[in-house]
């Protein structure tokens, strides 16, 4: 029997608008604009917590009333393991731990439930540092108890096959849990003989991860960041093969969100307020809201 | 507000002693990442004012009200630097610098977890965009 269609929701990532968060960019400028696409979800970095990693009572009810009046739910948060944060050592287990502890509480917090989690990396293929394992499983009960799950990104230049992603879920299936899984970036399927000058981007030589690498590891694929790097007038992204993407995934019963992830770099925020709103005409396309 | 420009052109001034003497000038940057970063994955090089080289040692940051040796930095790896607060650039100068145009500039990059090795530049870590940033400035 084929599983029920899914339902996943439409989101943003605030990552989008890098150009303006730098400057005076306010969090309502952001819920106002996705609320404007029709957006229903919302995925931010730990650093647009103000005062991160303690934010003030005051602006966790900020938060809490942006959602309210713009009907948007927390959909994803963005944060980092950085075992090399000291340039002379790594951190020890437990500070990893206490690290990660610390973002899940403040995912928590903010109603949070799935993590793009970025696991440190020694190569430009992502491949997660030796031992990563110690630092994750030791976090997986507190996963557990603060309701995230830990969604360790497969992103460009990282393909399906990857070697690592096999340990991922041999370690998903040793442990049997379901609080770690993975962030799919759409950007593990682009086609590099399609990227031209309007995606902002230099020509790349990685290969791409097909449909069958996607059907084979469904079940593991919690949240997903719709990466485009340009969206052309007829509502496309030449490089990503959108087509077939979302309609793998709904078929095959996925109710998470889909946020959408501009990394284009362009500088220009009427461009990329455009471009997030072609990028949402497709997405309503493909799904039928 | 904070400007598009890495270096800031509001901040620029001379500085003064608990005397109210000149003893220095100061300037304003911000990284233009993505992201904000632990103080401990900064990473600063030497400062120039109109041609003349500042050795990194002699330059003092100022983050969120606190000022930082560059050394002081690499250990800090519980505060947080946000991408939308500007660091304050501290320079010891007595008599400061006159009223006028100067250009000002200071080399700086990060280390974090995602980037390879062969991607840095082995003492500044990762700017993307380039390691040295000036601009010239109108001091008052």
């Amino acid at each position: 029997m084929s599983p029920a269609k899914g339902t996943p929701k439409r989101g943003v990532s605030l990552f989008s608008y890098q150009c303006m968060k730098n400057c005076s960019a306010t969090l309502e400028d952001y819920f106002e604009d996705l609320a404007d696409m029709g957006a229903t979800c919302i995925e931010i970095l730990a650093s647009d917590v103000e005062n991160y990693p303690n934010p003030s009572t005051a602006w966790v009810d900020k938060w809490f009333g942006l959602c309210e009046k713009y009907g948007i739910t927390p959909g994803g948060y963005g944060h980092w393991c950085d075992t090399k944060l000291y340039g002379h050592r790594r951190l020890t287990t437990d500070e990893a731990v206490a690290n990660l502890v610390r973002d899940f509480k403040l995912a928590n917090l903010l109603g949070f439930h799935r993590l793009r989690t970025k696991i440190t990396t020694e190569t430009r293929n992502n491949d997660p540092e030796p031992g990563w394992e110690k630092y994750i499983e030791k976090a997986l009960p507190f996963a557990e108890k603060y309701d995230v799950v830990i969604g360790s990104e497969i992103h460009d230049p990282t393909v399906i096959s990857t070697p690592h992603v096999a340990e991922y879920i041999k370690f998903i299936e040793r442990t049997g849990t379901e609080h770690f899984g993975f962030t799919l970036d759409f950007s593990t399927f682009q086609d590099p003989a399609k990227i031209n000058a309007a995606h902002f981007r230099p020509p790349v030589d990685d290969p791409a991860s097909t449909r069958e690498d996607l059907l084979g590891i469904l079940p593991y694929v919690r949240h997903c960041h719709a990466k485009f790097y340009f969206m052309s007038e007829d509502f496309t992204e030449p490089a990503i093969p959108y087509e077939w993407i979302v309609p793998t995934l709904v078929d095959n019963g996925y109710s998470d969100c889909i946020i959408s992830e501009y990394q284009g770099g362009s500088k220009d925020d009427a461009f990329i307020m455009d471009q997030l709103r072609r990028h949402h005409v497709m997405l309503k396309r493909l799904l039928g809201y | 507000m904070v400007e598009k420009e890495i270096v800031q052109a509001r901040g620029f001034r001379n500085t003064r002693d608990a005397k109210g003497n000149v003893d220095g000038f100061q300037f304003r940057i911000k990284t233009g990442y993505y992201k904000g970063i632990w103080l401990s994955q900064f990473r600063v090089g030497d400062a120039k004012v109109d041609g003349e080289t500042i050795a990194r040692e002699d330059v003092i940051w100022e983050i969120n009200g606190i000022e930082y040796t560059p050394d002081e930095m690499l250990l800090i790896g519980d505060t947080y630097w946000q991408v939308a607060t500007p660091a304050t650039v501290k320079i010891r100068r007595p008599g400061g610098l006159e009223q006028g145009y100067h250009t000002v500039g200071v080399s700086f990059g990060w280390y974090c977890n995602y980037q390879a090795p062969e991607r840095c530049h082995p003492q500044l870590g990762t700017n993307w965009a380039g390691y040295y940033w000036e601009r010239e400035l109108l001091l008052v």
